[in-house]
């Protein structure tokens, strides 16, 4: 048995190339005279620095691999619902603008504006539409007036029932100057003494406007003031105490 | 003996432990490579997600299309819209259905045959009751709306099959019928647009981008309505316009009557369905007087002031007797012939121009051949031989053929200054080289004579001189050969001083219309307007120049012409 053939039954299950990797080893035991330089030292630090760098790399890039699959599969399983919901909104948007594109055909308009609009237009002269125009600044003047405007101090700090019924009281009397000045736009056509009591009306109702504009909650106790003193003077007269309970 | 060698190696020389060390170290040298090895495989996978997910962060158009292309199959073809984008053509899924009678026993079979008969009445009851006997799938009904599959589906029939299938549907139904065209069951453009562009409209890199036209809904339902209310007062079996930008050749409306709902696929085969402005080719008459004119003015042989005296009332040319229309004075000027459009003075302009002279300036306007236009529906013009006789009848439009689109383009040409423009319903920004083919001054001459056309007394279109658009134009009167019954066509320009439009009118075998009665608006001549009662003539100058009136009108307003008479009153 030769002594190659020793030594590898010694080391047992070593590979073949581990064996050749011996190989020059064995010569250096041959060598007498050098084998006291063949006994190798213990593996370097560094060394096994260098497998837990390894090892660590090695797991690092398991959970790295798996960490990143896993987030592109949910990133993909997130794109693709997206573009599920994506293409079910872009169905709907198409049936949306399929249904505008048939409702808002002109064949439809026309057939719209048959059936609800006066399509019987009348030709105006320039100058009546100037006449138009005066009229609306007319009416925008005496809108001016309009107490209703929440800018108003006094109203908002009335409370809202009283607001409520300042308004309606100020519609009735807007509607009254309006039948006013129609009437009195015909000036031709209504005897003197009307007249006087059609401006006397205005007035009126004019300077009402203008106190309930200013001070609309004043206005009101004012008037409560007065009916209650009214309803006094009633009972007294019939014999009803004046405050009754006291 | 192995023994004691053993023990002297590993007890003097410490071998066992040597060896071992060396052991360990080569498998350690050796996993050390399998790490690197794993590693490497590690950091690939890890550098392949890595570019993945930066693909898809950075590309998402991309990603999208190719989405769109697995699933959503509603976008086989583009979308077409006219030039304010309204969708003339689009697609929605439909659906086929079969029944598969091996599923179904005969109760069932019985049961089925009684619901279908309840909610389709209209289906063959008897076909269907064979089919069902034999067994094997068959079709029930095609490309079903969403509603008719319901009626289906809510049935509860486990025996229906569905299949979606993409088509193409028509918002604006009849509309553009002649212009779309359809397509077939496997969705391939048939004709119109639809066969024209139909490798554009399936290419897949452009499916997001509408194909756009140069078709205005607007203007094309104002003059189809304006068309149909003409059918009803002058009894036309067709009619047909036609609204062309003279600058560019872009045409914003194209109506041919009668026309048809592109969501029906019905069977069409009567010729009166033809598109009249493009295929058909028609003797279209003295709207042929103008191009007499110009090319006697363009050859210099004639100008506007020039007289012609002594005009006979008839003349005979081997054996035709050509007369006019009515009694004419018998010294007319060039001018005066265009705008009393008389047939002998035309001959004679047409005489003093010469054969070769009309020839080459009608082949210059391509009158005479086929033009290429964005549709395959186009006419060919009749060929015929040149002689003097042929002269003589094509001065006044007679013995001559064309298609409207090709009278549209050649006064587009007259008008616009003498430049050459290609006829398009493709609304593309393409700068094309402009080529003069007459002179600036004959076209001034002739904007300036047709106008006179409509502004005079004496002129033939009267009717057409709506205020404050400056129409201009020429009326043209032709009689069929087969039936001799009337075909009236108005070509008008307008606003003659510096013309932007030009459009065709045209009836087909109008009737007299007594007691028809034109609304006129007010102009400046009757500020109050006035009622006109019809009359028994069936001329051009009566029917087409009436509805022509009334669709400048109309249309006006939307193509945003300066009009003068609104400008000057405000």
């Amino acid at each position: 048995m030769s002594d190659k053939k020793k030594l590898s039954m010694q080391i047992g299950m070593m590979s073949v190339n581990s064996l050749n990797t011996m190989q020059p080893n064995y010569k250096t035991i041959e060598n007498n005279n050098n084998w006291t330089n063949t006994i190798m030292n213990d593996p370097p630090k560094h060394n096994r620095k260098k497998y837990l760098l390894m090892i660590i790399l090695f797991l690092c890039g398991l959970i790295l691999v798996s960490t990143v699959k896993n987030k592109t599969r949910n990133i993909q399983k997130e794109i693709n619902k997206l573009q599920t919901n994506l293409n079910s909104i872009q169905f709907n948007l198409d049936q949306a603008i399929l249904d505008n594109e048939v409702i808002t055909s002109p064949e439809n308009i026309s057939f719209l504006a048959k059936e609800y609009l006066n399509t019987e237009l009348k030709f105006y002269q320039r100058s009546q539409i100037k006449k138009l125009n005066n009229e609306d600044k007319n009416l925008t003047k005496v809108s001016g007036l309009n107490p209703i405007s929440t800018n108003n101090k006094n109203v908002k700090k009335t409370p809202k029932i009283m607001a409520s019924t300042i308004t309606k009281q100020i519609e009735v009397k807007k509607n009254e100057i309006k039948k006013l000045k129609k009437l009195y736009s015909q000036p031709k056509t209504i005897p003197a003494e009307v007249k006087k009591k059609i401006t006397k009306k205005i007035d009126h109702a004019k300077n009402e406007l203008k106190t309930l504009y200013k001070s609309p909650k004043e206005k009101k106790t004012l008037d409560k003031v007065a009916r209650w003193s009214a309803v006094q003077v009633v009972k007294l007269f019939l014999g009803i105490p004046v405050v009754p309970g006291r | 003996m192995k023994k004691n060698k053993k023990s002297f190696y590993f007890k003097d020389y410490n071998e066992k432990d040597f060896v071992n060390k060396n052991i360990n170290l080569s498998i350690v040298k050796v996993s050390s490579n399998r790490i690197t090895f794993l590693s490497f495989i590690f950091f690939s996978i890890i550098f392949i997600f890595s570019i993945k997910i930066i693909y898809l962060s950075l590309s998402p158009e991309t990603f999208l299309i190719n989405s769109e292309l697995k699933g959503d199959f509603s976008k086989h073809r583009r979308n077409i819209v006219d030039r304010n984008g309204s969708v003339l053509a689009t697609n929605v899924i439909l659906y086929d259905v079969g029944v598969r009678p091996q599923l179904l026993n005969n109760k069932d079979k019985k049961n089925l045959l009684i619901k279908l008969g309840l909610l389709f009445p209209q289906l063959d009851r008897e076909k269907i009751k064979k089919r069902l006997k034999k067994d094997a799938f068959f079709p029930i009904g095609k490309k079903l709306t969403p509603k008719e599959k319901d009626q289906f589906w809510l049935m509860g029939n486990k025996a229906f099959v569905f299949d979606p299938k993409p088509a193409r549907i028509y918002p604006q139904k009849n509309l553009f019928s002649h212009v779309l065209g359809q397509t077939d069951d496997i969705n391939e453009g048939i004709s119109g647009v639809e066969k024209f562009f139909d490798k554009d409209l399936r290419d897949v890199k452009k499916k997001n981008k509408p194909l756009r036209l140069t078709l205005d809904s607007n203007i094309q339902h104002l003059i189809r309505k304006e068309l149909i209310n003409a059918e009803e007062n002058f009894h036309n079996i067709g009619s047909a316009a036609i609204l062309m930008d003279i600058d560019n050749g872009k045409i914003l409306s194209l109506v041919s009557l009668p026309d048809y709902d592109l969501n029906k696929r019905i069977s069409i085969n009567s010729n009166i369905y033809t598109n009249k402005i493009t295929h058909g080719v028609y003797e279209l008459g003295s709207v042929f007087k103008t191009f007499v004119v110009a090319a006697g003015l363009e050859h210099k042989v004639i100008k506007p002031d020039t007289v012609f005296k002594n005009l006979e009332n008839s003349i005979t040319c081997d054996k035709y007797t050509i007369s006019e229309h009515d009694k004419l004075p018998p010294d007319l000027t060039v001018e005066q012939i265009l705008v009393r459009s008389s047939n002998i003075g035309s001959i004679r302009i047409g005489q003093k121009v010469g054969i070769e002279n009309y020839k080459s300036f009608l082949n210059s306007l391509k009158i005479l051949q086929r033009i290429k236009f964005d549709l395959h529906e186009v006419g060919d013009p009749m060929p015929f031989n040149w002689g003097k006789c042929k002269l003589a009848t094509t001065s006044f439009g007679h013995g001559i053929t064309t298609t409207p689109l090709q009278v549209a383009r050649a006064y587009a040409i007259l008008a616009n200054g003498g430049f050459e423009v290609h006829p398009s319903i493709l609304n593309n920004n393409l700068k094309l080289n402009k080529k003069k083919i007459i002179s600036s001054e004959t076209s001034e001459t002739i904007n300036r004579m047709l106008r006179k056309v409509v502004s005079l007394e004496e002129g033939t279109a009267n009717f057409a001189d709506i205020s404050g658009y400056e129409v201009g134009g020429k009326t043209g009167s032709s009689v069929k050969y087969k039936n001799k019954k009337k075909l009236n066509t108005f070509v008008s320009l307008f606003p003659s001083s510096k013309p932007r439009y030009v459009l065709l009118v045209m009836l087909d075998e109008p009737k007299s219309a007594p007691n028809y009665v034109c609304d006129m608006k007010p102009t400046e001549k009757y500020p109050n307007g006035y009622k006109y009662k019809g009359e028994t003539r069936n001329t051009s100058g009566w029917n087409t120049v009436v509805v022509a009136g009334k669709i400048i009108e109309k249309i006006g307003p939307i193509l945003a012409i300066n009009n003068l008479q609104a400008s000057k009153n405000f």
